[in-house]
This record gives C-alpha cells, structure tokens and sequence, in this order.
C-alpha cells in the first residue's frame, strides 16, 4: 500500500491507496509546520483505513514549498555561478535578465570562463583553469556554498560541467552544487537560470526532507519516500535534496495524473474548475502534455518541464453580468460561500446559474427561483460556450475528446459540450493532486542536437533511449518495467536538412526496496 | 524619433515581430543584448535616409545562420563592432553610418546598437521591410549595391573577407561559412553610398516597428479593438494598404524541412462559415494566402498574423492546432514592385506556381468578413 499526499498553499490531501484502488482520501487545511501537517495527513488516512505501518510500501509526497519560496524570495540562499562559454557569450552574462530584487537575494556572483561546446560537438575552447580557479577563489572568498555550473551546449556534451564540479568539489567539499544539464533543456539563459534556482534551494530542501523524514519516523514509517516532479515522476528523498526546483508546478501535474488513474483514461482532456479559473490540460499516454514556451517562476526565466496548461477567468465565484452574456473573469473567489445568492448574500455568481437551471442544488435554491428565466439561459449558454472554447484551443486535433471533469466548479456543466465525445466526472477528484502523487513513476530524459547525415536516425535514438533509461534506472525505475513515453523530434532551420532537436523520455515503476 | 536607446527595444522587437510575417526566430537574445549594451553606452542616432549626405559610405550589418544556435552560443558585445571595424581595415573605407538587412525579426537590433557603440548613426530604415530568408531579396543587391566585400566574424574573432560576383553567389557562399564557422556568424556588408541608400532602402522601419510595437504591446488585448489604430499606422506609412483577411481558427498544420528551410502549410477555419477556409503556405515566413483555393495575398506583400484575443504576433513555429487568429495582408512598399525585384521576390521564385498580384488588385472583389 501506498500513501500519496500533497501540500498545496491552502489545502494539504492525502490518500491511501492499493495498486490503483483509492482506500481512503482526506483533506486539511495545510499547516504552517510541514513536519506537524504531515503527520496530522498520514494519521488521518491511516487510522481511517485502518493499516498497520509496516503494510505501507512507500509514502510520496508533492509540495509547493520550493516554489512558493522562490516567488516570495524567501529562504533563498546566496547563490554563484560559473558558466563555461567565452569567448562567446560574453555579451549576457548569467544573471542578466532577473529581475533586481532576487538577483540580489542571491548575491549577484555571476562568472564566466573559457570553455563549453559548439552545435557541431566541436570545444568551444578547452577549459580555462586559470580562470576557474580565480572564480572558485572568489567564490570561496564570499563564503557562497550554493554554486551552479553551466556550458554552452552541455545538454550535448555534459563533461566541462562534469569537470568544473569536481574541480569546485575538490576546494569547496560542502559545496551544493547544481549543474545545468541535469536541470534543464537547451537555451542556455533559460537552463542556467533554472540552475540558479535549484542551488540557491539546495539548503531549504535539506531542511524540508529532514522534517519529512522525522514526520515519517515519528509515525514508525521506515518505507522509502519520494517527491513528485513537474513531469508526473518521482524523486527519492536523496534526490530531492539535490534537485528541489524539479518540484516547481508539480501541482497541476498531479493533478492531471491523478484525472488519469480516477477515470481509467489514459488521453484525454483534463478541465479543472475551481472557484475563480478553470485550468485545461492534456492527457497523452496518461502523461501530461508538456509546454514547449518559457516557462517564468518568479520573475525568472527558465525552460523546465512543465505541463502545458491554459488557464481561463472562469469558476464557481465568477460574477455574471450584461444580462447573462458575460461571466467572469471577476470572481468572488473564497468568499463565494457568503456571497453568492445561494448562499444568502447578494451577488449573482455563476453558481447560482447552475442552481437556477437545476443543473445542482446547493445552499438555498429558493433564492435564486425569482432570477430572470433568460438571464439564467444567456448565462448558461455562456458558460458552456467558454469550457467548449478552452478544450477546442488544448485539443490535438478537430476530433473531439474525452472529458475528464474535476474541482468543485464542475457542476457549472449540465450540458452536452460540443468539444467532448464523453465527460466524464469521477469519485474523489477532489485529491486528485494526492492521488497523482501516490501513483507517479520513475523517468529519465535526454535531449540532443543531433545530426543524422553523421549518424543513422535509429542509431542515434537507440543511443538516446539507452541513456535514457540509465538515467531512469538510476533515478530508481524498476529496469523490466521501462518504456518509451516520448520521442520529440523538432527539425533545426537554416542547418543540414538533416539536423534535429530530439529529446527521449522513458518510465518506468519503482523499484521495491529489498 | 531622432533616437534610439534600451527604452525602445522592447517595442522594437514586438514590431519587428509583427513585420516578420512569421519568421524571424525568437528574438528574445538579440533584445537582451541590445538593451544591455545601449543601457551601457547610450542610444544611437537615428538617421533618416533622406538626410544621409550622397557620398557618405554605409555598411549593412547582421546577423546570419541557424537562430537554434544562438540560444547555447550566446552572442559576445565585440562581434559586431569588430565586425564594422575589421571591414574599415579591410577596404581602407571609413563607415559613416550603419543599416539593417531586415527590420522583420532580431537583426532589427543590432545595427542600433552597434552603431551606438561605434558613435555612428544608424539609418532609420533597412532592405526588406520584412522578414525574407535570402540576401538577393534585399533592395539593396535589386538597386544595385554589390553585397561584397563582405566581412563575417564569429565569437572567437575569427574573421573571412568574401568576395562574390552576385548576391545570389553571395547567399550561398555566407550559409555555407556560417554553418562551418559554428552556426551563426555576424556579416558586414553591402556598403553603398548615402545616395545609393536612399534610392534602394526602404525608409523609416525602424521608427514604424517601434510604434507598431509600441501599440501592440501596451493594448495586449482583442485585436478587434485596436484594429483602427493599426489601420491608420499603416495606411499613413510607405506600406500603404492593410486589410483584414481572415479571422478563424487554426485546424491544421503541417511542416518539415526542406533545403535548411521550414516548409509548411496551415489551414484556418472561419468562425462565421465552416466551410470558408484559409491556406497558409509557409518556408520560414507565411507567403501565400488563399481562400477557398483563391489566393488572397501573396509574397512580397506582407502576410502578417496575431492572435486574435492579444493582438500578440504569431510565429510560424508557434502555430498549432486550435489557435484563434486573425490574418492581415499588407502592400510591400514600391521597392518590391518593380520586375526586377519581383523576379527574385515574386511566389515562383519560392517555387510555387502562381504569380503575384498586388494586395489591392486581387481582394477588389472578394467579401472579406
């Protein structure tokens, strides 16, 4: 058995689960103290299911701590960075596009030295010891022990990193080290900003995995843990203390997975109505479909796995207005509860449209029985136009797709939409983000510049998913249960015809520990 | 404006982007640097062609390759200027003033900023009023000005002085150096006279993509609303005419690469009469419109397309299944009219078989919605 629980910034979730069967699911309100908060969430689900400690297998547990810290600045460490890449690039140097506020939280200790790669695999330029060792020294001198390492094209190439990190090591042994080609994708600005994140959380994540660690131990739990990523897989505790930016928007990522498992559906769209927005995903292979723009967390440029999501001004709160033929993006948000006419108060929210066509009933319907039967009408049709808009623009293709209806906003549809070929509302999607949590798997990924006038496509992909699937393995994957998720292949203009950005994704289960 | 300093670039980029007509790349390095650097030395002069004495010696410089390489290869403040400067070694001329190649896309920056660096103006205008992808689609090579000598530099200051006999050997020979140079190099280039300049340049780009952008960035909302002020910009400019195309939504794409070029197709559907479709023919930019099977706008006039709820430029790239859009044909300036810069510019010589009409000749009779 496995218990799944997720943090959010209002809400903590917790679910207990065998295999793919939901035994229990709670919800709380998130504590300030995550050590206290966990506990309370594990004692819920355990006492209700009435489990012993030893029946469970692995507890894994996604979190918004990492990126709410980055978003408010707080908790940040002092943070420098060595990037291998002159002669070039030395026209934007790291750091150059942050915003001053936390550009400054992490100290502004930016530096640049000879080395990295070109397109082609050719150096750049070997190395530059001189310099590293000037830059190490001034790093030393600064007293900053979160460091990040980056070079141009080490997606391609990973050893410059690999070589300025152990040189970094062998000065600073406490050092937290983050290297770039581990955390992000090609774009270097975007993948060394990711970097950056990712160390200057290095010591906050230390101190969030011990009270995780002490929340488990104080309940007797001696499983392994794990943290959800932004890309629906797990990290283990080890792991997460190296890589807490891989945490950033694991949220809606659970959220989509957990969809996947409550509705048995592995593609499909996934329609998220809270009280304010209704957020739209994609299910592909029981995976979400991943953004390819920029993707800024506080301010910050990076290019970091992240679910492709289209958020629209639509939910429960939202105020009707017009007559009906508007509603939203204005919301009464939490309030709805005291404010809509339902609820007694005196402001007419799209709740109340669906109480008024008789889609649902909740708080006092008689409230809403004098609204004009037109204005209900409009709204109604408004509002079912708006979703059908919002899954058109997320689908793949004109055909339609299967619906998948979570949050509490979902009784706002009473009708067909033209979009779906089925909706479908399942149990407990209310932890769906717990769930999500509790199911993920183990993944690797790699992403090259390759060239296939140099070597055969299948060669160079069969490469690709072997490295891949170390990665995942590593990563603590069950080697037999691996397979391919994705294969993303973009042409490169103005090159060869035959030069391509690739990127291989395989997952695969965890592996029991003995 | 007389100027142009960091405060413009952002506006600049966001015009730029709307003229590229869907190529171009992400700009976002280009307009990184050019802020930093004029942030750092102050704006350049901004230089109207007309008031360019007729024998002061203007160079061309740029940016050329793959723009995927830029994005680990960042760009260095020296390749520029040593470019210009490695140039006045090599000819013995003295640079008066810089111009872009093109203002559609990132290249619209660097001139600004190199001629700020250089203490030299910049010409408020550029050879193509666009985004195109070869270099004998400039006006300066159709009006006459000889592409080389060119210098390219690289990041290490590797530096080639090319010599061709046309542009169109100057084409190839350039893409075949930037790809051995490491995929992008800076190129100096097409110097020509001030009175050369005035004949073949188009004028005041660089001024007009900075109020463009200026307006589509600061409305950020349904095109709808900000049609008529986009309207009247244009039709008070060298372009002229501007109509509405097509608004719909993308349902289909397709695109592979054909000879370093992104080819592809788009279809758009109108959301007033499903059966009513748009045809996007693409190779790095959208060059061919038509509606039903009729074409509706065609290269070398501009096909330029926002989505339709920002009013936020559409890159070819970006485009996919589901976007709402709104399409907007624009006339080329007289420049492209001619038949010399038709014969290189026209849709046959992008090897589709129709020929071109001008923008107000071919939509006299079509209801556009």
């Amino acid at each position: 058995m496995r218990i799944g629980i997720d943090v959010g910034g209002t809400h903590t979730d917790a679910v207990l689960m065998n295999g793919m069967e939901i035994l229990c699911a709670h919800k709380a309100l998130t504590s300030s103290d995550v050590r206290q908060g966990i506990i309370e969430a594990l004692d819920r689900v355990m006492t209700e299911g009435r489990v012993d400690v030893t029946a469970i297998e692995a507890v894994m547990i996604g979190t918004t701590h990492f990126t709410n810290a980055v978003i408010e600045r707080k908790q940040l460490s002092p943070t420098a960075i060595i990037r291998a890449c002159l002669p070039t690039g030395s026209g934007l140097p790291p750091l150059c596009d942050w915003p001053t506020d936390i550009a400054s939280a992490l100290g502004n200790h930016g530096h640049m030295i000879g080395g990295g790669y070109m397109f082609d695999g050719r150096q750049i330029a070997p190395i530059d010891e001189t310099a590293l060792d000037e830059a190490i020294a001034d790093i030393i001198h600064s007293g900053v022990k979160s460091i990040a390492v980056s070079a141009a094209f080490s997606p391609a190439d990973n050893a410059h990193e690999l070589e300025i990190a152990a040189r970094i090591r062998r000065r600073i042994p406490d050092a937290n080290i983050s290297m770039s080609h581990e955390i992000g994708r090609l774009g270097i600005l975007e993948r060394e900003n990711a970097a950056l994140l990712n160390a200057s959380l290095g010591e906050l994540a230390t101190k969030v995995v011990s009270n995780m660690e002490a929340a488990l131990a104080e309940r007797g739990l001696r499983c392994p843990f794990y943290i959800s990523q932004n890309d629906g897989t797990l990290m283990s505790a080890q792991f997460i203390a190296r890589y807490p930016a891989l945490t950033f928007s694991s949220g809606p990522t659970n959220s989509l997975r957990g969809a996947a498992v409550l509705s048995g559906m592995q593609d499909a769209l996934v329609v998220d109505i809270g009280g304010t927005t209704l957020d739209v995903g994609v299910l592909a292979n029981g995976f979400p479909r991943e953004s390819n723009s920029h993707i800024t967390v506080g301010g910050v440029r990076t290019n970091f796995r992240m679910p492709d999501i289209l958020p629209i001004g639509l939910g429960g709160g939202s105020l009707i207005a017009d007559e009906g033929a508007s509603v939203g993006p204005q919301s009464v948000g939490h309030r709805l509860v005291e404010e809509a006419l339902v609820f007694g108060g005196s402001t007419l929210t799209a709740t109340d449209i669906a109480v008024a066509n008789g889609s649902v009933s909740v708080g006092q319907p008689a409230r809403v029985q004098t609204l004009d039967r037109a204005v209900v009408e409009r709204a109604t049709q408004r509002i079912h136009r708006m979703i059908d808009e919002a899954i058109d623009k997320m689908r793949p293709s004109e055909a339609p797709v299967p619906v998948i209806l979570v949050g509490g906003g979902a009784i706002l549809v009473s009708r067909e939409l033209a979009t779906a070929s089925s909706v479908i509302v399942p149990e407990h999607a209310g932890v769906a983000n717990a769930i999500g949590a509790a199911i993920a798997q183990v993944g690797g990924e790699v992403e090259q510049l390759v060239s296939f006038s140099k070597h055969s496509r299948d060669r160079v992909l069969a490469d690709m998913t072997r490295e891949a699937q170390a990665k995942a393995v590593a990563a603590g994957a069950e080697p037999k249960t691996l397979r391919v998720l994705d294969i993303e292949e973009t042409s490169v203009s103005y090159m060869d015809d035959d030069a391509a950005r690739i990127r291989v994704k395989v997952v695969g289960d965890l592996r029991h520990s003995p | 404006m007389k100027t142009i300093g960091a405060e413009h670039i952002k506006d600049l980029c966001t015009g730029a982007a709307f003229l590229a007509t869907g190529g171009g790349g992400d700009p976002y390095v280009s307009q990184l640097l050019a802020e930093r650097i004029l942030h750092q030395v102050g704006p350049a002069q901004l230089i109207s062609p007309g008031d360019l004495r007729d024998d002061a010696f203007v160079v061309s410089i740029g940016m050329v390759g793959a723009p995927t390489v830029t994005l680990e290869q960042l760009p260095t403040v020296d390749e520029a200027i040593g470019a210009l400067n490695r140039y006045e070694a090599v000819t013995g001329k003295h640079i008066d003033a810089v111009i872009p190649f093109e203002v559609g896309g990132g290249n619209s920056t660097i001139p600004p900023f190199v001629a700020a660096m250089k203490g030299i103006p910049c010409v408020d205008g550029d050879g193509m009023g666009r985004a195109l992808p070869e270099a004998q689609m400039m006006t300066f090579p159709i009006y006459g000005a000889k592409p080389t000598p060119a210098v390219i530099m690289d990041a290490f200051g590797n530096w080639e002085l090319l010599e061709c006999a046309d542009a169109m050997s100057f084409e190839k020979e350039i893409r075949a150096k930037a790809v051995a140079m490491g995929g992008m190099v800076t190129s100096a280039e097409h110097g020509m006279t001030g009175a050369l300049v005035k004949r073949s340049a188009i004028p005041h780009t660089l001024s007009f993509a900075t109020r463009l952008g200026a307006l589509l960035r600061h409305h950020d909302g349904h095109i709808d609303a900000i049609e008529p002020e986009l309207f009247a910009l244009f039709e008070a400019s060298d372009y002229g005419v501007i109509k509405r195309l097509f608004t719909g939504k993308v349902i289909d794409t397709t695109r592979k690469i054909v000879g370093g070029y992104d080819v592809g197709t788009a279809t758009v559907q109108s959301f007033e009469d499903a059966g009513r479709r748009m045809e996007l023919l693409i190779k790095n930019e959208y060059l061919v419109a038509s509606i039903n099977g009729r074409t509706v706008a065609s290269v070398p006039d501009l096909i330029c397309i926002v989505e339709q709820e920002t009013a936020r430029p559409l890159n070819a790239e970006r485009m996919r299944y589901g976007q709402r859009i709104a399409v907007f044909g624009i006339g080329c300036t007289q420049h492209y009219r001619t038949a010399q810069a038709l014969s290189v510019t026209e849709p046959r010589a992008f090897g589709f078989d129709l020929d071109y009409i001008p923008l107000e000749d071919i939509n006299e009779d079509i209801d556009f919605p």
